[in-house]
């Protein structure tokens, strides 16, 4: 089976530093939810996931957006960009990187839960006919993705899968499963359309989003739980899972 | 109780000179030798794009080898996808015809539409139709093989009057069948006659439910084709030794990398959402997708046929007692097992658990 080649060290030298595990759960209210969902080519299976994580076939790329108004922290707008992969039998989304526009919740994302957060203009935009989201760094749009042809689902009908961050952990370099849940009131499909992608800001020639798959945009909210689980990033989960927190 | 080998024709990495060579030519042996200890059906599964999981892209050419090297064993095409992106409706007809001559009447239809988005998305499939389309084949398939000429306006599909040919040699037409992922697709198989074409592992208790809804809803049934079939079967792994120890070791093996590799697919749901694909997958639905330890393996599904003869014979006492008809069985995954292992456990199986249950269908 297919396993992620990437460079551990190189990995390791941008992933954010955890002073201890989260034991509280985190509550997001009123949180727009924007997901969209591109294939990426061949050659991006594997050099985007550390040993750990099997990716998908075929590769993929999500763009998950949060615009939330009401969190401990105040408003904030957060961008993952996320591999979808494989822990052991659990499907997963690698958080590559992020963007947040609030240098207070970036901090805190990063501390709590290894979110890799830089520093961001966000703007996600809901219209009637679509939605569009942009994330600018400095004065470059490194990221823009327009969706149109809105058709309601039932909120249950969107999949949102867990999370992985890489982080310096008590433990250790760790991925963190985060287990976020998301209650979503409505939500919407819509065809997505990748506007702009810098692959070189987001950190890696192999981000090769190039066939839309999907898009989804809900109204919702979010629970965040203490972590439970930690997996060395160079075994396989069903080797290098290790209980903490919650389920330690 | 009927048994049948179900070919998936996974594929071990790396995918050296000869790899996918040996699947397939230990497949044919297996379906041999499944013809000579009295199996009574061998089932390919048509899917594409799946590496390593299954690189069964062109089932009816696998069965029509077998068709060829066999006398009596039936062969399933189970199942065919559905959807119009994947097969014309006509070109599963002819097809399907084809082999029913060269097997000499021996065909068994399974229909299915996809689960995936690596198969739905790679024939730029929308998962939204799969439901309607597989619903239109199932409907105009018998009015293909059987009308001459026929002409047909559908949804999916349109046909000028033509006489689609060869017609089957079984008459009125080979028997039908779903595959059956997803609860509540037991009862779009009863509402239309359609035979239970099982390949999701559900328990006792859960294929129970269903064989008993499924029995009870097909008597009102308003049959797509001439003839309902009525058979359920469930999908099943077999590993049969006489040491208990190692057949468990062995076979467990086999089961868990054939779940490791189902659960690296790249389901339809969670890549495109729908209301027309409830469930992720089919072997453990919930499994792939929850939050969780990700370290823990998942617990084998109940009433598997893997142990020695004893235990398999009970497993198979208590599918034939919730109304199963017939088991199909995975023989090997990825080549886990060596093929002298595998024929034997067929051998092994055949001799001391299948005299068990001959007769009673």
């Amino acid at each position: 089976m297919l396993v992620g080649t990437a460079d551990l060290d190189a990995l390791a030298a941008k992933a954010p530093r955890l002073p201890a595990f989260c034991t509280d759960t985190v509550s997001l209210a009123r949180v727009e939810v924007f997901q969209a969902g591109f294939e990426m080519l061949a050659a991006s299976r594997e050099p985007l996931l550390p040993s750990g994580l099997h990716p998908t076939n075929p590769a993929t790329l999500i763009v998950l957006a949060w615009r939330c108004a009401e969190s401990p922290w105040g408003p904030f707008s957060l961008v993952q960009l996320r591999i979808g992969c494989r822990s052991g039998l659990r499907t997963r989304g690698f958080v590559w990187a992020a963007a947040c526009d609030s240098p207070a919740v970036a901090r805190e994302l990063a501390a709590r839960w290894g979110v890799p957060a830089r520093l961001a203009h966000i703007s996600v935009s809901r219209r009637y006919d679509g939605c569009s989201l942009a994330v600018r760094i400095g004065d470059a749009t490194t990221l823009a993705i327009e969706a149109q042809d809105p058709d309601p689902l039932a909120p249950d009908d969107v999949q949102f899968t867990g999370t992985l961050t890489l982080a310096h952990t008590p433990h250790g370099l760790r991925l963190v499963q985060l287990e976020p849940r998301t209650q979503l009131e409505r939500a919407e499909r819509l065809r997505p359309r990748l506007e702009r992608f810098d692959a070189a800001v987001w950190g890696h020639e192999a981000l090769t989003p190039y066939y839309p798959v999907s898009a989804s945009i809900g109204v919702g909210s979010i629970e965040i739980p203490p972590v439970r689980f930690v997996c060395r990033p160079d075994v396989l989960a069903f080797q290098g899972t290790e209980s903490v927190g919650a389920a330690g | 109780m009927r048994f049948g080998l179900f070919f998936e024709m996974s594929v071990p990495r790396p995918f050296g000179p000869g790899v996918e060579p040996a699947v397939f030519l230990n497949a044919l042996e297996q379906a041999r030798l499944a013809d000579e200890l009295g199996f009574d059906w061998v089932w390919a599964v048509e899917h594409h794009f799946l590496e390593e999981y299954s690189h069964c892209s062109a089932p009816e050419v696998v069965l029509a080898a077998i068709a060829a090297q066999t006398r009596r064993i039936r062969v399933g095409h189970g199942a065919v996808v559905c959807v119009p992106e994947m097969n014309h409706p006509v070109r599963v007809a002819e097809r399907a015809a084809t082999l029913d001559i060269l097997s000499q009447g021996r065909l068994e239809l399974g229909t299915a539409r996809s689960s995936t988005w690596t198969e739905l998305g790679g024939f730029g499939a929308n998962p939204d139709d799969t439901k309607k389309t597989w619903d239109e084949f199932v409907r105009v398939l018998p009015r293909l093989w059987g009308d001459e000429p026929v002409r047909y306006e559908g949804r999916c599909f349109s046909l000028p009057e033509r006489n689609v040919l060869p017609k089957p040699v079984q008459k009125p037409h080979p028997p039908l069948w779903v595959t059956v992922t997803s609860p509540g697709t037991e009862l779009d198989a009863a509402e239309r006659g359609l035979g239970c074409l099982g390949v999701a592992a559900a328990g006792y208790a859960e294929q129970e439910r269903r064989t008993r809804e499924y029995h009870r809803r097909i008597q009102l049934c308003d049959p797509v084709g001439a003839v309902v079939n009525d058979r359920v079967t469930t999908l099943n792994f077999l590993y049969c030794h006489e040491n208990r120890g190692v057949a468990t070791e062995r076979g467990m093996r086999m089961l868990g990398l054939f779940g490791l590799a189902n659960s690296h697919l790249l389901w339809t749901r969670e890549a495109y959402p729908t209301r027309a694909y409830q469930s992720l997958g089919n072997l453990a639905p919930a499994a792939a997708s929850d939050a969780g330890n990700p370290g823990a393996a998942r617990d084998a599904p109940e009433g598997i046929c893997i142990g020695d003869p004893q235990q398999i014979t009970r497993a198979i006492e208590r599918w034939q007692s919730i109304g199963v008809d017939g088991i199909n069985f995975l023989v090997n995954a990825m080549e886990t097992l060596p093929q002298t292992e595998v024929l034997e456990s067929l051998r092994l199986f055949a001799q001391e658990v299948m005299p068990k249950f001959q007769g009673v269908i």
